[in-house]
């Protein structure tokens, strides 16, 4: 990882997100090789480094019996933070993500978006260089998504190293500096996300909207000779295909045979998503993409 | 820890039992409730240290909060060494509850200050140092600490000269009770609350520091080998 870059971490279920987290952070030891941050050996000198960083788990890891301040500067004793500082910085971070006001309610009594809120306010708490962000929007409301998404952008517009797991592609897409896509415990692919979709422009799509459906539109819309692939997404048809203008054009040919109408047409480049399903299928190499092994 | 120190289980399990097994004995001993209160001190201490890490750590477990601990910049030792303390602490201040109702109620007077602090100091700590030993095993139920727990305390109560004098337990029991803590631990708040002893104190004294030591150095490994 590069220093002051927001580095997102790719993966389905079960892919070893979690578990190299647990050995950056040096809770688990690496059966083998060695990691370091910022030049500090996490198994050799793991609290030296475990200072410069700040961790939030998948899970809302707060205490449920204690308040939201009482959360902080526990953690922040924790980190030997000195408690001047620790006051005013949790007041900050409170603040920040709105929860200043339930300073003195206990968390259990808190949302999911509220509790993971807090539980990214104690990672910050020691103002840490490299921050670990394990899932963190999942399963979230939109404020909560929102607030976190505009943190993470600016910490990494203050230098901050940020380390993001997940599994959700476009939030990668829009946050972060580089991937990397990891499937069955390895390294896929590690690059930016427009080289990432820039490799596979095979992978176009046209998105159509019809007046009126009916049961054989997926079967026709197979049947149109460029398109390699169709997916039903709602009311619509995404085809996928290596050539756009020749699908629109039988496209619009097939609405018109039919006296159907086109409501709606778009042409979509490559996705990260299709990055994604093209990696953690069975291909492991891609041209132009450096790739690990 | 605070937050645990409430938990119904760790209430049952550190205050109720040992009161309920002293009203027991202390209903059918002949020298009446007040001779039972060294007894009724060591097995309190038996209990409530040994109950905290075992209903706390699960917990911890399951809500995720113990990889905080482990990722926070401390070592695991110091991890460890808290989650003795914890019961240590909650240990000694249910005991010092229990030796003021003893002198209030049953008017009981201390006899040698010394052995009975250390009674109470090292008792606490290396019952506490089992609790964590056996919190080691990586599970995220309280429940299946507290059965193997309490295979090994309930035997303890009886092998330990606790409610039947080590005199008047058959000779395989008497080597058993040279292995216990409880053992060592009782003689010594004994001496302090009488003045007489089965062993010297010293020994007494000795023996807790060894029980000590093992007990966390055996913690120690095995929360590394089993949560890291």
């Amino acid at each position: 990882m590069n220093d002051g870059e927001t580095f997102g971490f790719l993966g389905p279920n079960g892919a070893g997100k979690t578990t190299t987290i647990r050995i950056l952070t040096g809770i688990i030891a690496p059966t083998e090789g060695s990691a370091s941050i910022f030049g500090k050996d996490i198994v050799k000198d793991t609290i030296a480094a475990r200072k410069l960083m700040g961790i939030v788990h998948e899970t809302s890891n707060i205490y449920d019996d204690l308040t939201a301040w009482q959360n902080l500067m526990f953690t922040a004793e924790l980190y030997t933070i000195e408690k001047s500082v620790r006051e005013k910085r949790g007041k900050e971070l409170l603040e920040l993500f709105g929860l200043w006001e339930r300073r003195n309610d206990k968390a259990r009594g808190f949302s999911k978006g509220m509790k993971r809120r807090l539980t990214l306010a104690m990672g910050l708490i020691n103002d840490p260089r490299l921050l670990f962000l394990d899932e963190p929007t999942s399963g979230l409301d939109v404020q909560s998504n929102l607030i976190i998404r505009d943190v993470i952008r600016d910490l990494n517009s203050r230098g901050v190293t940020v380390f993001l797991t997940t599994h959700n592609i476009e939030e990668a897409n829009l946050i972060c500096d580089r991937v990397a896509i990891v499937n069955k415990g390895r390294v896929a692919a590690i690059d930016t996300p427009e080289r990432l979709k820039g490799t596979i422009q095979s992978v176009q799509s046209v998105e159509v909207a019809f007046e009126q459906s009916h049961p054989d539109q997926m079967k026709d819309l197979e049947n149109i000779p460029q398109v390699s692939e169709v997916r039903k997404e709602g009311d619509k048809f995404r085809l996928i295909t290596e050539n756009p203008s020749a699908v629109i054009a039988s496209v619009m040919e097939y609405a018109k045979g039919h006296n159907n109408r086109v409501m709606n047409i778009n042409t979509y480049g490559p996705s990260l998503e299709d990055v994604f399903i093209k990696l953690t299928g069975l291909e492991v190499r891609i041209k132009g993409v450096r790739t690990v092994e | 820890m605070r937050i645990y120190y409430l938990k119904p289980n760790i209430i049952v399990s550190g205050m109720l039992f040992p009161l309920f097994m002293f009203l027991a004995f202390a209903a059918g001993n002949p020298g009446g409730p007040s001779a039972m209160i060294p007894g009724l001190v060591a097995i309190t201490i038996l209990f409530s240290a040994s109950s905290i890490e075992p209903v706390s750590v699960p917990i911890e477990r399951r809500v995720k909060t113990f990889d905080r601990l482990l990722s926070a910049p401390v070592s695991l030792h110091a991890v460890v060494l808290g989650e003795s303390m914890s019961g240590f602490l909650y240990s000694l201040a249910i005991a010092i509850v229990v030796l003021i109702a003893g002198a209030l109620l049953f008017g009981m007077s201390i006899i040698i200050f010394l052995p009975l602090v250390l009674g109470l100091l090292l008792t606490s700590f290396c019952f506490a140092t089992m609790g964590t030993l056996f919190a080691s095993y990586p599970t995220e139920s309280p429940g299946d600490i507290m059965s193997m727990l309490n295979v090994v305390r309930l035997p303890l109560i009886f092998l330990s000269g606790v409610f039947i004098p080590l005199a008047s337990i058959p000779p395989l029991g008497q080597i058993v009770a040279y292995f216990s803590p409880l053992t060592y631990g009782y003689d010594l708040i004994h001496a302090g609350f009488t003045g007489s002893s089965h062993f010297n104190p010293i020994l007494d004294v000795l023996m807790l520091c060894v029980f000590i030591i093992v007990f966390q150095f055996a913690a120690n490994r095995l929360f590394k080998k089993y949560n890291t």
